[in-house]
């Protein structure tokens, strides 16, 4: 093997030899720049590979032939190979990305990049403090030199600001480096590790001059203005190297001098770490310019790396596993977004929008903000999730609640940009034609995705990348170039064989949950025949969503159920995102979601103790104190997934907007993934008490006010699809009611709504979309009389309500029927009468959708509406026969559920004989119900027909209109404010009291923002005294603790 | 004697610190910074300083049978002759921004330059 020095020889020897050629040689002196990082970079790579397989062990490197401490000795293990093999292929890829770049400053500028490179891997390899010292000084240099490649005029006096910051670090080190030699008799790291006592007693001061000067090369928070400005005006490629590479070189410098100063600095180490994940999260909320925002999100991820760091003691030998995820996730998705950077034109977020045009660019742009926020299967997922039980274990509380705060908020802005590039005009330049710095990205991506499947590979668990449902949605990205009529047939294809192939393992319930899923997504897909052209987007989004909620159900430890549950959020994010208006509302949905989802992994941590492989059902083993916050964490995370009430305001929006075909998916089944976890949570953990609050007790009353409160909201909607999606509300508040019963009648109620919600509401949201399509609005007030032009939509909507609304004889009246009998055995009377009340509320606007569309007059610009697309007809028709089936025979699905539950709560089984039901309060006869209300139906209907069989018929226009034509005409219209009367009585039930708080509590997070973040007033020498008030603060606090 | 020489540096120090933040001529800022290198190479060269000794050359006046008795400890200045490189590079940096500075704008106040904030 070549020696690892030649890594600095080889730079350092490329430099000077650039040094010697001529001005005008650029293409040879780019040649031999470039040659030298691919050697580099080779040379790492071939270590890092002859490390980790074992072939050869961490190497020593003296130098002037001399043992330390008396020469200089610099080392490389494996985390060392990895470093400087991402510092030197970074290098690489900047050399590339700034080919132009380069070639028009010529070679000095080259010499200075392989300098950069260079002294980076020195820090990363150094054993020696003050070599340390002399790399972080040619870092300096080099940086300053780098900095002039921006044609942005303002990079000049960034870099002066940077130069100024970095004499008051270079003071500081030098005296700390001096006290520290003096104290020692030692400028090795290793001796002074051994004589770290000594140290730490006289020359704790030294320590922290030394320790305090490379955390301000980390660029911290708040002692960073200098640095911010950097990432705004510097090269993008340079910045790039800044945030992976220098930030990475500091990393490991720090990590060597927490080997000196031990746990108490460790300690200090996590809380400067903390402080800057969540400060320099939070300051990114108020930031419109692109690379600002990197620049503040490059800061928030090395506090978060340096807070990996100074947790190093109680990862154990996990360790190198967490801070190398959190790390290289960040190095590659952060380089690579700054790289794309480079090819957006405007500064502005919203500019990034030029990137639509170009699908390979957008994947690119998706998978570098999963690797940041540390989403499945990237490495940062699995990094987290060891990070998240480590610190659960040890009860280091408040770290973790404000770690999962600030992933929140990142995850906001970030997302929000997403939201930006997708939905926002594009009224700017296209993107840069430049073919390599396009190839440099797709490095970048390809990278990611390498180190999404190594870290699969090293973690405990099973590779996410192994997994068939999520490779199947990710093959959907290789097919996009087919029609989508040939994706969707794949796609329905994949979900009914997948149903086939895993049928015989599934239990009962999961076998509830896998019909609707898989089958009953195959059905909804249907409807998305009718979409033509090529669909860019949809399958890979879609198919992700299905394969989360897929694996969700047969998930049977804590982290398969957790990568499922993000999976399927990210996949139903960019489902909902292509609804025409449904920027803010996915955005929404997304905030709500990962903070539920955040919830849900405490929980689980909490639950775990440190064990980061935990089977769901030992749930039902953890201890007293600690199981009913597990409990209550875990409950509110699934409740934010099936919208109740107070946590319900991303779902209208959401499901509103989104694209026809989507809104059933969203709806129908997404819901059901909340459902599937409460049915979990309640089998393993039952009943649990906190502060002898019974809070089973309290989830009822939360269904309770969901039913009645959602219910309310959906009827005083104008909009049919905002009708639908509120009645999901109320839908899902009975189904959390009957859970939350813990009695088996409640439970068989809850299955009985999963089933039955899942076919009236993917079949009412088609047939209303169907609607929306032909007449172009969803305001019920402009249609009416659509009976007649669109028939098969009447009568889906017919059916649909008929079973919604609990009457007989559809599947709805057998909820009810279940219903009724368990609330008779449940203890609890008072929310019992909400979820009374709300049962007329339902049929108020229930009523309304067949009355205002489908009856009354027609609109005069809908004479020549036609029936709802075939495609969109044919699932509707399907779900009435399902209805209908349902109907009659409910013991095809519900007999062995109903026998299945019976293991959990045996009590008040039902007796399923022959067509009828019998509970211990009566029966329940399913075909004789449909043959008395058939009777009725048809007696009265032709009784009807004989009384008007002399009527005249009257139409529309067979009236005088007179009088003015009102300024606003859909006032003067019956069905508009259809209830104003119920409006005024009840109307302050529906005030968006909700939706208020939380536009207030983002409001005080954005106002905070914009507030605290001009204390980076541009001066360079406020930006030092910053600096300097950092380190007096932290020795102060230090000194304090 | 070594004492002198290190309270000297340290004052150096802070009177390079305390003219950097607050002159904002970017020329007056460089060269407070160079007063405050001065005292910290100065601070340096104390601590490796030992009442009595003799400088670290091995010749004839100091055998090296000897030396270790009679020279002062070698490895600060060693890193001093380092640091004053270093410092002299950064300098050097410094004062070609400033030239670069001037030519773009036209003055040399340090707080004109804030474009970039926030």
């Amino acid at each position: 093997m070549v020696s690892p020095i030649f890594i600095i020889a080889g730079s350092l020897g490329g430099a000077f030899l650039l040094g010697l050629l001529r001005d005008p040689w650029r293409g040879a002196s780019y040649v031999i720049s470039l040659l030298v990082l691919t050697f580099t970079t080779w040379l790492a790579g071939s270590w890092l590979w002859a490390l980790s397989s074992g072939a050869v062990t961490p190497v020593e490197i003296l130098t002037a032939g001399t043992q330390p401490p008396f020469a200089v000795n610099l080392r490389l293990g494996i985390a060392e190979a990895a470093m400087v093999l991402l510092i030197n292929l970074t290098g690489l890829l900047s050399a590339l990305y700034l080919k132009d770049t380069l070639f028009k400053q010529g070679r000095r500028a080259m010499a200075v990049l392989l300098i950069f490179s260079m002294a980076l891997s020195g820090i990363v390899m150094t054993r020696d403090l003050f070599n340390l010292f002399v790399f972080f000084e040619l870092t300096v240099i080099s940086t300053g030199g780098l900095i002039l490649l921006s044609r942005d005029p303002r990079a000049l006096a960034a870099g002066f600001k940077y130069l100024v910051a970095s004499q008051v670090v270079s003071i500081l080190m030098l005296v700390g480096i001096i006290f520290a030699y003096h104290a020692t008799g030692s400028l090795n790291l290793d001796d002074m590790a051994a004589a770290s006592a000594a140290l730490l007693r006289g020359g704790a001061l030294a320590f922290f001059l030394v320790f305090i000067a490379v955390v301000a090369e980390l660029k911290v928070f708040p002692a960073n203005g200098w640095a911010l400005d950097i990432y705004e005006s510097a090269h993008p490629a340079f910045s790039a190297l800044v945030s992976a590479a220098a930030g990475s070189a500091s990393l490991v410098a720090i990590d060597k001098l927490l080997q000196i100063g031990g746990p108490a600095w460790m300690d200090v180490a996590s809380i400067i770490g903390i402080v800057s994940f969540v400060g320099a999260n939070l300051f990114a909320l108020a930031q419109r310019v692109d690379r600002r925002l990197l620049g503040y999100s490059s800061v928030a991820q090395i506090g978060l790396i340096l807070f990996v760091v100074g947790q190093q003691d109680i990862l154990g030998e996990r360790y190198l596993f967490v801070a190398g995820g959190v790390l290289l996730a960040h190095a590659v998705g952060k380089a690579g977004l700054f790289w794309l950077s480079g090819l957006v034109a405007g500064r502005d977020l919203t500019a990034w929008s030029a990137l639509r045009g170009n699908p390979l660019l957008l994947f690119a742009f998706a998978s570098f903000l999963a690797l940041l926020i540390g989403l499945p299967p990237f490495p940062g997922f699995y990094a987290k999730w060891e990070l998240v039980h480590a610190i659960a274990a040890h009860d280091h509380l408040l770290e973790l609640a404000l770690l999962l705060f600030g992933a929140l908020v990142e995850a906001g802005y970030l997302y929000r940009w997403f939201g930006y590039a997708i939905k926002r005009e594009i009224d700017h330049e296209p993107i840069a034609p430049s073919l390599y710095k396009r190839a440099v990205v797709c490095v970048a991506v390809l990278a990611g995705w390498l180190l999404a499947y190594v870290w699969g590979e090293l973690s405990p668990h099973d590779n996410l990348l192994h997994a068939v449902p999520v490779l199947f949605a990710l093959a959907f990205l290789a097919l996009e170039w087919l029609p989508a009529r040939v994706k969707n047939a794949l796609a329905i294809a994949g979900l009914l064989g997948w149903f086939a192939f895993s049928y015989p393992a599934y239990d009962p319930l999961q076998l509830i949950f896998a019909l609707i899923v898989l089958a009953g997504g195959a059905l909804i897909l249907l409807a998305s025949f009718h979409s033509d052209g090529r669909r860019l987007g949809f399958y890979p989004s879609a198919m992700l969503m299905y394969a989360g909620l897929a694996m969700l159900i047969v998930a049977e430890d804590s982290f398969n159920f957790f990568a499922a549950w993000e999976s399927l959020t990210i996949g139903s994010y960019f489902l909902i995102l292509r609804g025409r208006q449904s920027e803010p509302h996915a955005l929404s949905y997304l905030v709500f979601s990962l903070g539920g989802a955040f919830l849900i992994l405490a929980g689980f941590a909490l639950a775990a103790q440190g064990n980061v492989q935990f089977l769901l059902v030992s749930l039902a083993e953890v201890a007293e104190p600690l199981a009913p916050w597990v409990f209550a964490l875990l409950a509110v995370g699934f409740m934010t997934k099936t919208a109740a009430i107070g946590l319900h305001i991303w779902l209208p929006g959401a499901h509103a907007e989104a694209e026809t075909d989507v809104s059933p998916m969203v709806s129908g089944i997404l819901l059901k993934a909340g459902l599937f976890g409460l049915f979990m949570l309640l089998m393993t953990m039952g009943r649990q008490e906190l502060y002898g609050v019974d809070l089973a007790h309290v989830m009822m009353w939360i269904g309770a006010l969901s039913a009645l409160l959602g219910n309310l909201m959906a009827a005083f909607q104008e909009d049919a699809k905002r009708l639908l999606a509120y009645s999901s509300i109320g839908q899902m508040g009975y189904a959390l009611f009957g859970l939350a019963m813990m009695n088996h009648l409640g439970w068989l109620m809850a299955l009985m709504f999963v089933i039955n919600h899942y076919i009236y509401k993917s079949m009412l949201f088609l047939s209303v979309g169907g609607v929306a399509k032909r007449t172009g609005t969803r305001a019920m007030y402009q249609m009416g009389g659509l009976i007649t032009l669109m028939p098969l939509s009447f009568i889906a909507v017919l059916i649909g309500i008929i079973a919604m609304s609990g009457v007989p004889p559809l599947s709805g009246f057998g909820g009810r029927w279940i219903f009724y009998n368990a609330i008779m055995t449940s203890e609890y009377r008072l929310p019992m009468i909400l979820i009374f009340v709300s049962g007329p509320i339902a049929f108020l606007y229930l009523f309304r959708l067949i009355h205002s569309i489908f009856l009354g007059q027609l609109k005069d610009e809908h004479r020549r509406v036609k029936e709802a697309p075939f495609w969109l007809v044919l699932p509707q028709m399907i779900y009435v026969v399902c209805l209908l089936v349902f109907a009659l025979a409910p013991g095809l699905a519900l007999r062995r559920v109903d026998a299945y539950i019976s293991n959990f709560l045996p009590q008040g089984a039902l007796s399923w004989e022959g067509l009828t039901i019998t509970s211990e309060f009566g029966y329940w006869s399913p075909v004789s119900i449909m043959l008395i209300v058939g009777v009725i139906f048809v007696v009265i209907f032709a009784w009807l027909l004989f009384v008007n069989r002399r009527a005249q018929k009257v139409k529309q226009f067979n009236i005088v209109f007179a009088a003015e034509r009102p300024y606003r005409p859909e006032t003067t219209h019956y069905a508009w404010n259809f209830y104003a009367p119920y409006k005024k009585a009840l109307g302050f039930l529906a005030w968006p009291v909700f939706e208020r708080f939380w536009a207030a509590v983002t409001d005080l997070l954005h106002t905070l923002a914009e507030l605290l973040r001009r204390i980076y007033t541009g001066n360079g020498q406020v930006y030092a005294i910053h600096l300097l008030a950092f380190v007096v603060v932290v020795y102060l606090l230090k000194e304090g603790l | 004697m070594d004492l002198i020489a290190m309270a000297t540096g340290f004052l150096l120090i802070l009177i390079g610190l305390f003219g950097a933040l607050t002159n904002r001529n970017i020329l007056r800022m460089i060269v407070a910074f160079a007063v405050a290198n001065t005292g910290v190479n100065l601070v340096l060269v104390s601590v490796g300083y030992m009442t009595g000794r003799t400088a670290p050359i091995l010749d004839s006046a100091v055998p090296v049978a000897e030396a270790t008795a009679r020279v002062i400890d070698p490895v600060p200045q060693a890193l001093v002759l380092t640091a004053i490189v270093i410092g002299v590079g950064v300098t050097a940096l410094m004062l070609a921004y400033a030239y670069r500075l001037f030519k773009t704008r036209g003055t040399l106040d340090i707080s004109r330059y804030t474009d970039l904030k926030w």
